[in-house]
């Protein structure tokens, strides 16, 4: 009996295997994981596909990028847009959830209002913005009416384009934030609030000793997701500044990969500069998962 | 918390407004005849024309209508595929003791992080090699493998709180895997059912950078590249670009609209357990 049992119960569960994990893992690895492979490999090549043959160059596209201008360029535009973006809609979106943090249709339509950019497409919002941010926009326009002679050029001006882009991703990415906090205000147990006001705690104490710590998986969320969303920006750079104004005052990491691999068609170095991202992000991702779960607390 | 009087409601509805304005601008502009776009953006449309979205419905080449066709077959079809396949390895993820299930997780794990620009070009060649580059099926296909995690993450920890005796009586009753799963369990995970295609279903139809490598020059549009094209031929016909962004997001938008408590519930279940 046993030995005719074993064979069978290894049978249904490679059974089992195929028939409900073995669709999904095939896809997964067919678009996900084998091109995450094949980058790495690149990134060791001076692979070019209007430029054969392919050969095997060790870590030389390494070696490259950290002389590249255009890289380290990139590195850094991403970088002071990855605070930007992190810093604004946290702060922000905080400080308008705590002004929302109450019941009624009112408060619930404006949470709603907040949202709307969430699932607008980038192509819009960039556009919509595009215009409004225009040296002859509505933007200038009003800044003129009121006496500014010469309003800045915010999307020109190299001085201030990344700055511009930053603002416009807050804007964009701000109703998660709300929302994630909102839910986080809402979730604290009334009792708790109430025991410190008879503690003689004013409303800016209580905000500091009782809400924001319990904010903490709130805050872990919020700038988790934002970082990851900063480190990607490509379609709002693409559509708004191609990079410019300049020598790629706005090239972010991810529009400099790209256009290295398919305008420049250099994939080996494209590959080296992928893998090079996926390294920082996941870096940077695990780090601060780490230091922002260490402050959550069980209620 | 007994704040009174109205400086709360007046102060979140002024924030709430400034924060509206572009979208305000954007709307009003949909209206506007061309001329008054450029002369004086942020006036009412006064009186108010429907001349940019006729011509938009009416173009000759048909953009709107070819770029919503395809949105909502490569969205549609696309979240439909990632539902099933979704669940069905949540389940498996969820259910099954083999010594796999950890592995499988992280690998899905980091497919959480990885920027689609960091996999793209390697992905035209799989495509390529694989004879779907430049074409709806390729699209989807890569639209299922990207998102796939999500999914996936969504259904596990929702299968975890389902009982299994349900499946286990079910199976002493002679029913196998498949009839448990979609007759028994599949019915039960609405609410995961219901986050996973609302989100994807945003997600998708909204993106810009896949379709527009994917399908490539010439093998037409989703609403997203149709709209990004449309800009470099109008230059300065504002109101037609206008009127096509507003017919583009308006499915999104009355979607969002009309199931904006369980987005709000899908983004918050995580962030309030934490």
């Amino acid at each position: 009996m046993a030995v005719d049992r074993a064979p069978r119960r290894v049978g249904a569960r490679v059974g089992h295997f195929a028939g409900f994990a073995g669709p999904g893992l095939t896809v997964y690895a067919g678009f996900v994981l084998v091109p995450i492979l094949i980058s790495a490999g690149y990134s060791l090549t001076n692979y070019n596909p209007f430029n054969p043959p392919t050969r095997y160059v060790g870590l030389a596209n390494y070696r490259l990028l950290f002389t590249d201008e255009a890289f380290l360029t990139s590195l850094r535009v991403t970088t002071i847009l990855t605070v930007i973006v992190v810093v604004t809609p946290n702060v922000a979106g905080l400080a308008i959830a705590v002004l929302l943090d109450r019941r009624g249709w009112l408060y619930n339509a404006l949470r709603s209002v907040f949202f709307v950019p969430m699932v607008l497409s980038s192509v819009v919002v960039s556009i919509v913005w595009t215009r409004l941010l225009d040296n002859e926009g509505p933007i200038n326009q009003a800044l003129r009416a009121v006496g500014v002679d010469r309003p800045p050029g915010w999307l020109s001006d190299p001085d201030y384009a990344l700055y511009s882009l930053g603002a416009i991703l807050s804007w964009q990415l701000l109703g998660f934030c709300v929302v994630v906090y909102l839910a986080g205000l809402q979730g604290i147990p009334v009792e708790l609030l109430e025991a410190a006001e008879m503690d003689g705690a004013g409303p800016g104490r209580r905000f500091w000793h009782v809400s924001w710590p319990l904010l903490a998986p709130a805050l872990t969320i919020n700038t988790v997701v934002l970082m990851i969303s900063a480190f990607k920006v490509f379609d709002h750079v693409q559509v708004i500044t191609r990079g410019g104004p300049g020598e790629g005052t706005t090239a972010t990491i991810a529009f400099v990969v790209l256009r290295t691999a398919f305008e420049e068609n250099r994939g080996g170095i494209a590959s080296a500069q992928a893998v090079v991202m996926l390294t920082i992000i996941a870096a940077a991702s695990a780090v601060a998962l780490k230091l922002l779960r260490r402050r959550e607390v069980e209620l | 918390m007994k704040t009174r009087g109205p400086g709360r409601p007046l102060l979140a509805i002024f924030v709430a407004a400034i924060f509206f304005l572009p979208l305000y601008v954007a709307l009003a502009n949909v209206f506007k005849r061309g001329d008054l776009i450029t002369k004086e953006p942020a006036a009412l449309p006064i009186p108010p024309t429907l001349d940019n979205i006729v011509a938009v419905l009416t173009r000759p080449d048909r953009l709107y209508w070819v770029s919503l066709t395809n949105s909502v077959v490569v969205t549609g079809l696309s979240i439909v595929l990632l539902t099933v396949l979704s669940a069905m390895l949540g389940h498996y993820l969820a259910r099954s003791r083999s010594r796999w299930v950890q592995a499988v997780t992280l690998l899905l794990l980091c497919g959480l992080m990885i920027p689609p620009q960091a996999i793209l070009m390697p992905v035209v060649r799989v495509m390529e090699a694989t004879g779907v580059m430049t074409t709806l099926q390729g699209l989807i296909l890569f639209n299922v493998g990207y998102y796939i995690p999500f999914g996936v993450f969504v259904f596990t920890g929702f299968i975890r709180s389902v009982p299994v005796e349900l499946e286990e009586s079910a199976a002493l009753d002679g029913a196998n895997r498949f009839q448990i799963f979609w007759r028994i369990v599949f019915p039960l995970l609405r609410p995961a059912t219901a986050s996973v295609l609302i989100f994807l279903g945003v997600w998708i139809w909204n993106d810009f950078l896949n379709p527009l490598v994917i399908l490539g020059p010439g093998q037409g549009t989703t609403v997203t590249t149709g709209i990004y094209r449309s800009i470099g031929q109008y230059q300065a016909d504002f109101g037609s670009v206008f009127a096509l962004m507003f017919l583009a997001t308006l499915p999104v938008l009355v979607f969002f609209l009309a199931l904006q408590k369980q987005f709000v519930k899908g983004l918050t279940g995580g962030a309030s357990k934490g």
